[in-house]
């Protein structure tokens, strides 16, 4: 199907989205990893939708306003970014950081937001765990834990190859870089997050969790899912931090019952 | 010539296998402190405190102390505290620090106030030394890497100005914000203490002392980049109108002397487990420098810079004889009789120019007895001919001529 790489310049920055597809708007925000372009997810979103994929402002690819440096600033910021690619009602989907940013935007905003779909997102502090560090741990590290089983996963390499060339290690350290500045402290999650997350009754919200998630605990969904009126958490067994990843065909089943409830997929 | 003492201040009472058995094998920041003795680190932060009053007897003009966290290479996790012992405890030499590092403190306004009870209570013999700190300090005080050179820069800005500014005053920063700065006691020194800059070389810092006539002290760095680095410092210098002299510039140097040379080689391979800690296990690079903690401009010229470099490395050579003697050969670290490290020296101030030397007399497992022998043979043959060679060279100090 045919995507196009386009650039949207707001508050002096010049943002850089992938768009592809036909229907309502879906707008995937990508997860520390930064923008690993028009992947095959994307693809099958964009047979029902028409699919944005921005760069989050700083990471590889798009440029951070200067005064751009705190999580919150990012959300507002994002909310802008809808605002100049002419997109009043989206549905926002996210994985990890991605999700914890469409939550941020969605209480921010809740009108803006058709549907809201968090793929074990950050954003909210466990009572019991921990959201793994993921600096600590270090990019081998975290890679490690990320997955159940990382046979299961056919991107792997895109996600976590060796960085060939030296534009992709630019780019990987960019994205370091940029995760480390929005969220290093407090570490991955918002507290004033949970108590907004209330005002999203008239969202309609789904979230997904890999069970054995071993970078944001299942207890962070449930909390989600507490907080949230009306939310439906779904999770898959065997699978790690990334189900659009490691386990396409449970991913797809749950997706597609929340996004397309009124037709069955061929 | 400005001659001064340092040590880190090691604690080494655990093993190899402790540091490969901890959180990603690293001696800092995760290495459990579970492998402390308290009973022990009483017995040596006062056989320091000794070391360093007797230092004073030797002649040194400086007593050098630095700050690390999380680690036992290093036990001055709160410099200040020790200076201020220095202050009381010592009536010449001046108390270095090299350095508070600024980008962790939440308040400079508070270091601003002990560094200057530190500076009256010595009577005027403070130098404030400000550093970055290593990446292991932001991770320790949970500070944004990515905010560490824009920290350092504005708490700077705002301790001189607390120093030199009379209050009340209010900041509003990006990264710090006060309605009513005026802490109501300023140090002795007029305009404020001396600031000299220790580093490796980051090229923007070198600029930056330049820029603010900063003494820079080169950290045992490389011979070949050192000189590289001070063209750097120079160019910049030009660019404000000046010709900086060795007074600009400084060079800590890991010098062990014992009776013989056969003494010195066998004591002074305990260097080796100083700042790299016992079996020198390598440090995860993102544990020194995580993300954003250096520019990406930055690493790219410091890698440039050090590209010229010549190893051997004492902080990278091997651990085995070959890889000591290859350090001792090429002087990275010298030691020997007081004879032989004279000779030594003297190449080194030849090339380096300095009119700082900071003598790290010691460090990892070199032990008190060896420390105190070393320093005695400092006091009668080493620092007298360091002082003639000073003088021959042309190598005038800080407190000589003005940086």
């Amino acid at each position: 199907m045919a995507y196009e790489r386009k650039f949207v310049t707001v508050g002096g920055a010049r943002i850089e989205y992938f768009v592809g597809g036909s229907g309502a708007p879906m707008v995937w925000l990508h997860g520390t990893e930064g923008n690993l372009g028009w992947l095959p997810l994307h693809e099958e979103l964009a047979r029902d939708f028409t699919v944005y994929v921005p760069t989050h402002p700083g990471f590889a690819g798009s440029e951070r306003p200067p005064w751009l440096e705190t999580f919150l600033d990012l959300s507002r910021f994002y909310l802008w970014i809808l605002q100049e690619l002419r997109l009043p009602k989206a549905i926002l989907a996210g994985h990890f950081i991605g999700g914890w940013l469409a939550a941020e935007m969605a209480v921010m905003s809740p009108s803006t937001v058709a549907r809201l779909f968090l793929i074990d997102a950050a954003g909210v502090r466990p009572r019991e765990g921990e959201i793994t560090d993921i600096f600590l741990h270090g990019s081998e590290g975290t890679r490690r834990l990320s997955f159940v089983d990382a046979k299961q996963v056919a991107d792997y390499d895109l996600l976590f190859g060796t960085k060939s060339t030296p534009e992709a290690r630019e780019a990987h350290i960019i994205n370091r870089e940029a995760v480390t500045r929005y969220c290093w402290k407090p570490y991955m999650h918002d507290p004033s997050l949970p108590p907004l997350l209330e005002r999203l009754r008239d969202v309609p919200t789904m979230l997904i969790w890999g069970r054995e998630d071993r970078i944001v605990p299942m207890e962070c969904g449930e909390l989600y899912r507490k907080a949230i009126p009306g939310a439906q958490l779904q999770v898959i067994d065997r699978c790690g931090h990334f189900p659009h990843l490691e386990k396409p065909a449970e991913f797809w089943r749950a997706a597609s019952a929340f996004l397309l409830p009124n037709h069955r997929r061929d | 010539m400005f001659i001064m003492r340092f040590t880190e201040r090691p604690y080494v009472a655990y093993t190899e296998d402790d540091v490969r058995n901890s959180f990603r094998s690293s001696v800092r920041l995760t290495f459990s402190n579970t492998h402390f003795d308290p009973k022990l680190g009483a017995d040596l932060y006062n056989q320091y405190l000794d070391e360093y009053e007797f230092s004073e007897e030797v002649g040194f003009d400086g007593l050098m102390l630095n700050e690390h966290h999380n680690t036992p290479t290093c036990m001055g996790a709160t410099m200040n505290l020790e200076a201020a012992i220095l202050a009381r405890m010592t009536k010449k030499p001046k108390i270095v620090l090299l350095g508070n590092p600024l980008p962790i403190f939440e308040n400079p306004i508070r270091l601003a106030e002990e560094l200057a009870e530190i500076d009256m209570i010595s009577r005027g013999r403070l130098v404030s030394g400000f550093v970055r700190g290593t990446g292991i300090e932001s991770w320790a005080t949970n500070t944004n890497p990515v905010h560490n050179r824009e920290r350092f820069e504005e708490a700077h800005d705002l301790i001189i100005k607390t120093w030199t500014t009379p209050g009340p005053f209010r900041w509003e920063g990006k990264h710090y914000q006060f309605r009513v700065v005026n802490p109501f006691e300023t140090p002795l020194q007029k305009p404020h203490p001396p600031i000299w800059i220790p580093g490796v070389g980051s090229p923007e810092t070198l600029e930056w002392c330049a820029r603010h006539h900063y003494p820079y002290i080169y950290l045992e760095t490389d011979p070949q980049v050192t000189v590289s680095m001070t063209d750097l410092y120079a160019k910049a210098a030009a660019e404000c109108g000046y010709e900086p002299g060795p007074q600009n510039f400084g060079y800590l140097w890991r010098i062990h002397v014992q009776d013989t040379d056969e003494k010195a080689i066998e004591v002074g391979k305990g260097f080796l487990t100083g700042n790299a800690g016992i079996g020198r296990v390598p440090l995860p690079g993102d544990f020194m420098a995580p993300a954003g903690y250096n520019s990406r401009e930055g690493s790219k010229r410091l890698l440039e810079q050090y590209k010229h470099a010549l190893r051997p490395d004492p902080l990278y050579g091997g651990v085995d004889s070959a890889g000591w003697d290859a350090v001792v050969e090429s002087n990275r670290i010298v030691v020997g009789s007081p004879k032989t490290v004279v000779k030594k020296i003297r190449q080194g101030l030849e090339v380096f120019r300095p009119g700082i030397l900071g003598v790290w007399s010691n460090d990892g497992t070199i032990g008190h007895k060896d420390t105190m022998r070393c320093l005695q043979l400092m006091k009668d043959e080493v620092l007298p001919a360091i002082r003639e060679m000073g003088k021959e060279l042309g190598l005038p100090g800080p407190f000589e001529q003005a940086p």
